[in-house]
């Protein structure tokens, strides 16, 4: 029971979850307390404590079916003992054929009932760093092409299994030719199936706000695209109310927090002082939450015009948060924070989406940008930092890198996601959004001033 | 670590009668159901597990599946006083651990004033003064001037407890790293007095609602339960359960109607506790078929949000025609 507890772990672990010892000892505990053989229990057990999230439960039950369903449902004809010695030697023969080869050595393994190395050929489809492998992957075609690899290899599997059983007319009888080739190609199926059915996680904990109040009329409604620059002027007036409206907000909170409550606790110790009579007062000081702001920002022509807003917004937003980091991409990734506190708002803006340091020419690459990300920023993440990302997630099919933003969700307190996009269309041609959208706390449109506005006023408030 | 608890716990529980402890997972599940909570399977399972280990619950769901009710039902079905401790943000330790009390403390310093002149009269010295005063130093740091809150309050209990700390999503992070000390050895260190440690292991339920993801630590201290919307039996058990004059058809109608609403893309989809509203409703205007206008001039009950029930009339011919 432990050794398979520990089996089942090591694959949950080759899979991405993380699974400490004191986990995997705590469910061998618990196994003791309740009736093992009842399925539901067993599973509810297991489940709660090796899935400690909503995220990580699909990938989950997937594993689980396998370990505990497909892997071991047709074990009953590896456990009739003459058939035991029939499978052991055609695991034999198979892996000799196999030279080495790590993805078929992978697959034979998982015929044989230790999925472990498989699943981890599999992870590695997902999570292998670009940069240091050998072949050029951008293109999320390549992993694709890595899927073939080991798509062929199941194929070229099945084939030496038929090629076994038929040129070796001498080892087998003819029915227990034909149970061997069910019990392989039985699992080889569910090996194509895990290869080809990728669990999502799930993510009810998603926010995501369609509606919004109607704050300015006509104006309000239009989309940033389709402003006039005479419209755009109008804009800039009513963006200023607003953001004055919100720093006096803020400010009011600033100057409520030294009148507050009194503090009767540090008065009295003040008291003590003066043997008891309170000449100082001190009143509870309460600093407003600052959050940490942290804000990638897509510049490509094709959300370029929500994008202007956005940074203006957030430029004049600086003082309601301790600490705003800004950056632009396209393809690469640049800090224009430096910008935005040395140059008055128009200018810096102007600057941003002309001057920074990135290729504005290049097509967009989220996968990029977040691999980028990974490598120099990771550590301005923590765990008060809302992270705020302003793109239409079209990625124009590189590889969107969806592993990054869930490592990066996991540095911050939350991700928000806005699109500058119609609703109707996120989930159309190069949009990466359902790839992202399990890894995201919020997500939003942001098309035109009053979704802006919602969306400021939520963040500030 | 784990087995220094578990003999801790050993030793300290044995004493509990058995009253105050589940037999078995078919126990959990009546004694709940006695106290007014229908739960499921796996949710028998976690609770037993939290009672016969000691260990913590995090509870997460959608909101209005019943996960704050599950702690309260399990402390009704045990019969033990429930401890509940909201979460916000900038909760602080002198509003969840304990307050200490200085006007209290001073009051009593002034008050027995001539004491502390009777304790050192035949002093000769200064410093044999205040070595007198300092022998009597427990007289001043007592658990008498703290003010406990939830969390102090579950660790001093006499009796097992059940400690619900509710939302926990909304509290800090500084928060959530305080709250490892207590979820993993049940003890609490008060500067001025010194460690605590529980009398007896409180069952633990921390729910969370998603707002934020729970730290690593936090998560590898807990048995976690995922409460999704009930099941079409167990709902229809719970609205008959409920409200007991309910017909058998209609409540059936019901639960798959409101399976059907929950279906649309909701931005607050209906909870539990809105179907029983309903139900209640219904049977209040003595309905009997849930006919499209029945359900539109009662729509309020279940949508909170206006654009909710647009949608919910939008499709209200795919609601009606499965259910006929």
């Amino acid at each position: 029971m432990v050794s398979m507890v520990m089996d089942f772990a090591s694959c949950l672990r080759t899979g991405g979850q993380r699974i400490s010892t004191s986990e995997v000892l705590d469910c061998v505990h618990h196994l003791e307390l309740i009736d093992v053989l009842d399925e539901s229990q067993f599973r509810a057990v297991l489940r709660s404590n090796f899935a400690k999230s909503r995220r990580e439960q699909s990938r989950f039950d997937q594993t689980y079916n396998l370990f505990f369903h497909e892997l071991h449902l047709n074990t009953n004809l590896a456990q009739i003992d003459s058939m035991a010695d029939k499978t052991e030697e055609m695991l034999k023969m198979l892996n000799e054929q196999a030279n080495d080869d790590p993805v078929k050595g992978a697959i034979i393994d998982f015929l044989s009932g230790r999925p472990r190395a498989f699943l981890g050929e599999i992870r590695q489809l997902e999570t292998t760093d670009q940069d240091n492998s050998l072949a050029p992957k951008k293109f999320n075609l390549a992993p694709l092409t890595e899927r073939l690899e080991i798509l062929v290899g199941i194929n070229r599997i099945r084939d030496m299994v038929r090629e076994i059983l038929e040129t070796s007319p001498s080892a087998f009888g003819s029915q227990e030719k034909d149970q061997l080739y069910a019990h392989f190609n039985g699992r080889l199926e569910s090996a194509f199936r895990i290869l080809t059915h990728e669990p999502r996680p799930h993510n009810e904990g998603l926010r995501l706000i369609k509606a919004h109040e109607k704050h300015v009329g006509t104006l309000g409604q239009k989309a940033f695209s389709a402003l006039t620059p005479q419209e755009i002027e109008e804009m800039r007036g009513v963006i200023d109310g607003l953001v004055r409206k919100l720093k006096d907000i803020v400010t009011l909170r600033y100057s409520r927090k030294s009148r507050g409550l009194l503090d009767v606790k540090k008065t009295l110790h003040l008291a003590n002082r003066y043997n008891g009579i309170p000449v100082e007062i001190a009143f509870r000081k309460r600093p407003p939450r600052k959050a940490k702001i942290v804000t990638l920002c897509d510049v490509s022509s094709s959300v370029w015009s929500a994008a202007r807003f956005m940074l203006g917004i957030l430029y004049s937003l600086q003082d309601c948060f301790s600490k705003v980091k800004s950056f632009v991409f396209v393809s690469d990734l640049d800090e224009v924070t430096k910008i935005f506190e040395e140059h008055e708002v128009n200018y810096a803006i102007e600057k941003v989406l002309n001057e920074a340091d990135i290729d504005y020419q290049a097509s967009t690459d989220y996968g990029a940008t977040f691999r980028q990300f990974r490598s120099e920023y990771m550590d301005i993440l923590n765990h008060k930092t809302t992270l705020i990302i302003v793109g239409d997630a079209r990625s124009n099919y590189f590889n969107p890198e969806a592993e990054i933003l869930s490592e990066m969700r996991e540095h911050c307190r939350r991700v928000i996601w806005l699109n500058p996009d119609p609703i109707s269309t996120w989930y159309t041609g190069d949009s990466e959004m359902s790839t992202y959208r399990p890894y995201l706390n919020e997500l939003r449109p942001c098309r035109n001033l009053n979704e802006l506005i919602s969306f400021i006023e939520d963040l500030v408030l | 670590m784990r087995s220094t608890r578990d003999s801790f716990f050993y030793e300290q529980d044995k004493e509990v009668t058995t009253a105050m402890r589940f037999k078995d997972i078919e126990d959990v599940k009546t004694r709940l159901e006695n106290a007014g909570y229908i739960c499921s399977d796996e949710i028998a399972t976690v609770v037993f597990l939290a009672g016969a280990t000691g260990k913590p619950v995090l509870v997460e769901g959608p909101a209005g599946v019943g996960k704050t009710e599950l702690a309260k039902a399990v402390s009704k079905s045990l019969g033990i006083e429930l401890i509940r401790l909201q979460c916000y943000e900038g909760l602080d330790e002198s509003k969840a651990l304990y307050e200490w009390e200085y006007a209290k403390q001073l009051l009593y310093t002034q008050m027995v004033k001539e004491k502390i002149s009777l304790i050192t009269q035949d002093t000769d010295t200064l410093s044999a003064a205040v070595d007198r005063i300092a022998a009597e130093e427990d007289a001043f740091f007592s658990e008498r001037f703290i003010q406990p809150r939830p969390l102090l309050k579950a660790i001093m209990a006499e009796e097992k407890t059940t400690l619900l700390i509710d939302e926990v999503d909304k509290s800090d992070p500084e928060f959530e790293a305080f709250l490892l000390e207590i979820l993993s050895d049940f003890q609490i260190t008060i500067p001025e007095i010194g460690t605590k440690k529980a009398k007896s292991i409180p069952l633990v339920f921390l729910t969370s609602n998603n707002y934020r993801d729970m730290s690593d630590a936090l998560k590898r201290r807990c048995i976690h339960l995922y409460i999704d919307y009930p099941e079409r039996q167990i709902e229809i058990r719970i609205v008959e359960m409920k409200k007991p004059g309910i017909s058998r058809r209609l409540s059936e109608n019901l639960v798959d109607t409101i399976k059907r609403i929950r279906g649309l893309d909701l931005k607050k989809k209906p909870c539990i506790s809105e179907t029983l509203d309903w139900a209640e409703s219904l049977v209040a205007l003595q309905v009997e078929d849930l006919s499209e206008q029945v359900i539109g001039s009662t729509l309020n009950m279940i949508c909170k949000y206006r654009s909710d029930t647009q949608m919910v009339q939008d499709n209200m011919a795919r609601i009606i025609k499965s259910a006929g």
